[in-house]
């Protein structure tokens, strides 16, 4: 009776945030995520003391999956940082490093959290609300009647996963099959509901990248036997396909609560067979040359299919049933191939999250500049909102204008740190006067210079050195400036070659940081079950 | 191993779950993040799940949070407030121990003795409390604190509209004490929205609030990984299922609901089947596949469109329905079951009467039925229409975590709790206290001998009173004295005699002299003991002494403040009502009306307590005053825990005193704060600490034993009541 065992008292700390070993903890884990971040992330090779493979990624969703988290306040964070990873597949370490960042900037402050999360969620609409409106100087609409920016996006999440050990021209290659497969499955005759079909990455692993490919269709796994006999194919002009979701392996159905008596000599198995060949002298009449089964088909049937020249595919798989099912045909398969296992997994993790990036876009048709130029942006859309209308923000809330320069310069400083944590080579980071762009400097450049010289586009890509811009250092004190607002309509048209992010995984990925570090901020206790 | 369970013991325990639950209280209170041990985490401010997660060992410990879960499962809200009332009580207590052990060394009675005599007198002052409850709290409610009682309704009429603002204001302050300072204002209007949508017509909210209650957990999708902003409310039905075979279908859909398999089993229960042939099999079977079709097709004709079933149904059933256009949603749990039933009014649907030619007679309509993503995540969407005051609509909650997302969903269910219970009305019963003018004329003497007096003497008079009450009724009436108290031992109050009790003390109080030392107060207790020749009524007088001495040193600084003001107008309230309603002599039946609200921020507690002192003042036995003195500085707890950040004029001296002149000069009392609180659920609370004080006073030893525990587990201290 271990069940009734009494329960052992629980572990209660109070002030959590306070203890030094707390502190310490979160800083390994901000360490890690952010020497992951971008195309230049490093790598991180996960494996199990215990067995299993070795997971070579920079990817949050590998990383915190595999990573033990220990401490609660820790696991409110990654769990938090992986429910957002799911919901939108990118935009998880942004979520986490900005969600470190703030509740280190914060906590240094040593604010109540009544204040502090008040604020927070005040800066946090005020960037909500700009980067939804038309105003907004860090957000592209997209244009469906080209390719160019959804390109452009595929293009980035690919660059930013080092893991996948892709060089340009297969990152191009990877960037257009995942484009076409995504316009594969788009319905052709849309009406003002569309369904998205499904596409299906079959795995190809350890070959050349370049030899992958996408087609339209289901790809369905048969053995090589079985193609060679049906290979001259008879017809060419049409395939007559049945599909079974029931079993056809001849067992007893369910036969009810009461007894089944069986007389001696009267074999079911036999009857049900019988009906099985039945069944298939019916399919050879109809003139079937496929049956697909999801489940077993009975040997004897299969032997009877094949006799009659009909292929006969089982064990197809719920997976595959779906798409089969549908009569649509918007599926298509990615035939995706990589050097190695761990290559591949990383690289279909990256497929999958560029084409959930493009459902996303087509439901809210509008991109983030990327590569660090949208959040120094905000940040400084914040610093100057805070600035000239510090009223409208405190409105009722009983907060000090000195409070609120406190917690703005925390909140930005954790978005320009966001950006900086691009830069692993030991680069200097440096930030615009005009457009509020994110520039990197590279590590061996001369110390005094000329910055048109050095710099070449910012982050985004969208701006070149060539205008002057005043730039200075990230980390440095700057007077707060109006970023120009409104992008240039040229600018998005002659884009050739942008980093872009997903617009909607970045907005919920800032909204969830910020809910987090609140979360975070506010407690008070901590209540371990010991058992 | 047995220890003595003393108020000390108790004490100790209760001030360690304050310091845990202070923390979440009010708008200011903070977040405690739990561990569940299969490693989730979850987030919560509210109090009574805290206190589970604690898993605490101490017997006493266990005994209230099992006093708090089952105040929450009836009211759904006040566990913090529980126990920081409760931790003040017992502190109020204690300190009357403290103060009481001087004369007990002086009489050198031995340590074991003087346990037993402890428990004793805990008996006793127990019984006090529950004297208090079902007598004097009822009154004072009914008399002086009603006329402070906002209502939740615009109008008294008997349709009783609701008013929109209010139900914000009231939903407004739940929140701000059950989830996150960054969400409740969101929450809030969430459940206001959802409430009014619910609702159909002004008057059914009642039967709404039931069935939401009720249905809560199948009424909400909880979902992770998206700001909590995202979280919406959508009209129909959500059942977190997909369809087994979805037909898309316009209009208005007829529905059936099965509880056992359409396909008829080979053989039913107690029945043997015996099969004699391969054909006899083949022929079976295919007698099933009919049957089966014939059913299927019968429900198309009577143009049924969704097949709702309880149990998982055959291929060949999901297959014909396919074929027959019949949308099918299969494993319907038991409540999502009699939730649809509730609303719908439709009962399952019989097999035989398929057979027959006869109209199906149990259908409902429902107007849309369709596959619902939320996450990637699919769910049957169903617009059922009602046939009671229940709008389906569902809530869909969004947050990052899990954890923050149950709690938004706890907090959310909590609060249709305390509306349910906000729009019951509240009985009180009690006995009319005083029978005569002489009575009545009782505190007009006293009050104005008050007023002639200087400040320290008011407060010596003041406090000195209840005690010469004991003395001189003991005096007069001993024997009285003791059949009241066995009658009290019992438990059951007989109020006839309690009443005969009072009437006798009544002209002597009145005569008896207000100046009073403490030393002639102490010289009397032994002599008393002595000629009585029992211990109960000895430590009547004890505790009284007590009080005296404990309470006063409270009551003189807060009077300090307080008396100026209250010299002039203090009679005037007072005595209009003492003389209006004290002409009955029997049981009084009275209620508070549904939906009776006040200020949040203390007003009650301040009210209360204040309403408490005045009538502590005007108490003839002594072991009320002290009761409700007691009672009446406990309550204070919760307004200073309040407002202990606040500064300056916001700081609870600050509001105590503006709250007591405006009682005393009969003006309303000005709040700061927007939200509303149910008076109902703040006296439902009271009642139920006292009763888990009650309980934890009778008990006079903790026996522990170390074995495996033999029956259920959770039982130990509910039985006890």
């Amino acid at each position: 009776m271990s069940r009734l065992e009494a329960k052992k008292p629980s572990f209660c700390r109070s002030e959590p945030l306070t203890s030094e070993r707390v502190r310490a903890t979160l800083s390994v884990l901000k360490g890690i995520v952010t020497s992951c971040y971008g195309p230049a992330g490093r790598l991180k090779q996960l494996h199990n003391g215990l067995g299993g493979s070795v997971c070579t990624t920079s990817q949050s969703a590998a990383l915190l999956a595999n990573l033990p988290v220990t401490h609660p306040i820790l696991k409110i964070l990654t769990t938090s940082v992986q429910n957002h990873v799911s919901c939108f597949s990118d935009g998880g370490l942004f979520t986490a490093i900005l969600c470190c960042n703030l509740v280190e900037n914060v906590q240094r402050l040593g604010l109540t959290p009544t204040t502090v999360i008040k604020l927070n969620k005040q800066l946090l609409s005020l960037c909500t609300s700009y980067l939804k409106s038309e105003a907004c100087g860090c957000r592209i609409p997209v244009n469906f009647s080209s390719t160019q920016i959804l390109l452009c996006l595929v293009r980035s999440i690919l660059t930013s996963k080092p893991a996948c050990m892709l060089t340009t021209k297969e990152i191009d290659h990877i960037s257009t099959l995942i484009l076409r497969a995504f316009l594969l499955i788009i319905p052709e005759n849309a009406q003002d509901h569309i369904i998205l079909g499904k596409s299906i990455i079959v795995p190809l692993k350890r070959q050349r990248v370049i030899d992958s490919t996408v087609l339209p269709g289901i790809l369905i796994e048969i053995s090589e036997v079985q193609l060679m006999k049906i290979l001259p194919i008879k017809k060419s002009d049409s395939f007559k396909v049945a599909l079974f979701c029931v079993s056809l392996s001849g067992d007893l159905s369910d036969t009810g609560e009461g007894n089944v008596v069986v007389s001696y000599g009267v074999s079911l198995e036999n009857a049900v067979l019988d009906q099985l060949l039945n069944l298939g002298r019916q399919l050879v009449s109809d003139h079937v040359d496929l049956v697909l089964c999801q489940k077993v088909i009975h040997p004897s049937l299969k032997q009877f299919l094949r006799t009659h020249h009909v292929i006969a595919v089982d064990r197809v798989g719920v997976a595959v049933m779906e798409p089969l099912s549908k009569v649509t045909a918007t599926v298509c398969s990615l035939l995706l191939c990589n050097r190695n296992d761990t290559a591949w997994d990383e690289l279909k993790l990256t497929c999958q999250t560029a084409l959930h990036a493009l459902q996303l876009t087509i439901k809210e048709p509008c991109v983030l500049l990327g590569g660090g130029c949208t959040e120094t942006h905000l940040a400084a859309y914040i610093r100057h909102k805070t600035r000239s209308e510090p009223e409208g923000i405190l409105r009722d809330d009983g907060c000090t204008q000195t409070e609120l320069q406190l917690i703005t310069e925390a909140f930005c400083s954790a978005l320009e740190s966001l950006a900086g944590s691009l830069e692993h080579d030991g680069g200097e980071v440096l930030t615009d006067g005009k457009y509020g762009h994110f520039w990197s400097v590279q590590a061996d450049s001369p110390s005094v210079v000329n910055w048109p010289d050095v710099l070449s586009r910012c982050g985004c890509g969208l701006y070149s050195s060539q205008e002057e811009l005043s730039w200075s250092f990230l980390r440095s004190a700057r007077p707060p400036f109006v970023p120009q607002t409104c992008l240039p309509c040229e600018a998005t048209d002659s884009a050739g070659n942008l980093t872009l992010d997903c617009f909607t995984a970045k907005l919920s990925g800032l909204q969830v940081a910020v809910e987090t570090a609140n979360l975070i901020l506010d407690l008070s206790y901590v209540i371990e079950d010991k058992n | 191993m047995a220890a003595a369970g003393s108020v000390r013991a108790a004490l100790q325990v209760a001030e360690v779950l304050e310091t845990v639950v202070s923390c979440c209280l009010g708008p200011e209170g903070r977040q405690v993040l739990c561990t569940k041990p299969t490693g989730e985490v979850l987030l919560s401010r509210d109090g009574g799940r805290l206190l589970k997660a604690l898993h605490l060992e101490h017997p006493i410990a266990r005994m209230m949070v099992a006093c708090v879960s089952s105040h929450i499962r009836k009211t759904g809200d006040g566990a913090k407030t529980f126990i920081i009332f409760l931790c003040h009580l017992l502190r109020e207590l204690h300190a009357i121990t403290d103060k009481e052990k001087d004369s007990f060394f002086s009489e050198n009675i031995q340590t074991h003795g003087r346990h037993w005599k402890n428990c004793c007198q805990w008996k006793f002052i127990s019984q006090a409390l529950l004297t208090f409850q079902t007598q004097i709290l009822d009154y004072v409610m009914d008399h002086y604190l009603s006329r402070h009682f906002l209502s939740i309704f615009s109008s008294s009429t008997k349709e009783r509209p609701l008013c929109r603002s209010s139900l914000e204001m009231l939903l407004g302050a739940y929140f701000c004490g059950r989830v996150g300072r960054n969400n409740h204002n969101f929450v809030s209007q969430l459940m206001c929205d959802y409430f009014f949508k619910c609702t159909a017509c002004e008057s059914g909210f009642e039967e709404v609030l039931e069935l939401v209650d009720d249905c809560f957990v199948e009424l909400k999708v909880g979902v992770t990984g998206l700001p909590v902003s995202d979280s919406r409310i959508i009209a129909g039905l959500v059942l977190p299922r997909d369809f087994s075979v979805y037909c898309p279908a316009d209009g208005d859909i007829r529905i059936v609901i099965v509880i056992e398999t359409i396909q008829p089993p080979f053989s039913t229960f107690g029945s043997e089947f015996i099969l004699n042939s391969e054909a006899q099999f083949q022929t079976s079977q295919f007698w099933i596949t009919e049957r089966t079709k014939a059913i299927m097709k019968y429900l198309q004709k009577q143009n049924v469109k969704l097949l709702l079933s309880t149990v998982k149904q055959p291929d060949l059933v999901i297959y014909c329905a396919g074929l027959n256009g019949i949308s099918v949603v299969e494993c319907l749990s038991s409540e999502e079951l009699s939730l649809i039933q509730r609303v719908t009014g439709l009962s399952p649907f019989v097999l035989p009467q398929a057979s027959s030619q006869y109209e199906l007679s149990n259908t409902a309509m429902v107007k849309f039925c369709k596959p619902f993503i939320l996450r990637s995540k699919r769910y049957v969407h169903l617009g059922l229409i009602s046939t009671c005051s229940f709008t389906p609509h569902c809530i869909v909650l969004c947050g990052p975590v899990q954890g923050l997302v149950e709690q938004h969903q706890d907090a959310l269910h909590g609060a249709f709790k305390m509306l349910r219970q906000l729009f019951k009305d509240l009985d009180l019963n009690y006995v009319t206290q005083a029978s005569d003018q002489n009575c009545t004329s009782s505190p007009l003497i006293y009050k104005n001998s008050r007023e002639s007096n200087d400040l320290p003497e008011i407060v010596n008079g003041s406090i000195q009173r209840p005690y010469q009450d004991t003395v001189v009724k003991n005096k007069d009436e001993l024997a009285k004295t003791q059949t009241y108290l066995k009658a009290y031992s019992n438990l059951v109050v007989p109020s006839v005699e309690l009443e005969t009790n009072i009437l006798c003390s009544t002209p002597t109080v009145t005569l008896t002299a207000t100046y009073q030392t403490d030393a002639t107060l102490r010289c009397f207790s032994p002599n008393k003991a002595r000629i009585m020749d029992d211990h109960e009524p000895f430590i009547e007088s004890n505790s009284a002494n007590s009080t005296t001495e404990n309470t006063r040193r409270e009551i003189s600084y807060e009077n300090l403040q307080v008396t100026k003001n209250a010299r002039k107008g203090s009679i005037l309230p007072v005595r209009d009502k003492s003389l209006e309603m004290c002409t009955s002599q029997s049981y009084c039946f009275s209620s508070v009306p549904a939906g009776c609200v006040l200020p949040v921020g203390g007003n009650f507690e301040i009210l209360l307590h204040y309403y408490l002192l005045n009538y502590a003042k005007k108490c003839r036995q002594s072991e009320e005053t002290m009761v409700s003195m007691i009672i009446a500085n406990a309550l204070l707890g919760v307004p200073k825990i309040l407002y202990k950040s606040k500064k300056g004029n916001y700081s609870f001296p600050q509001i105590y005193i503006r709250a007591l002149h405006a009682l005393q000069t009969n003006q309303p009392m000005i709040s700061n704060q927007t939200g509303l609180e149910s008076v109902a659920g703040k006296y439902r609370l009271l009642t139920s600490v006292l009763q888990c004080l009650t309980n934890i006073l009778t008990i006079d030893l903790v026996i522990n034993i170390k074995r495996q525990p033999q029956e259920i587990y959770d039982q130990d201290s509910e039985e006890e009541l």
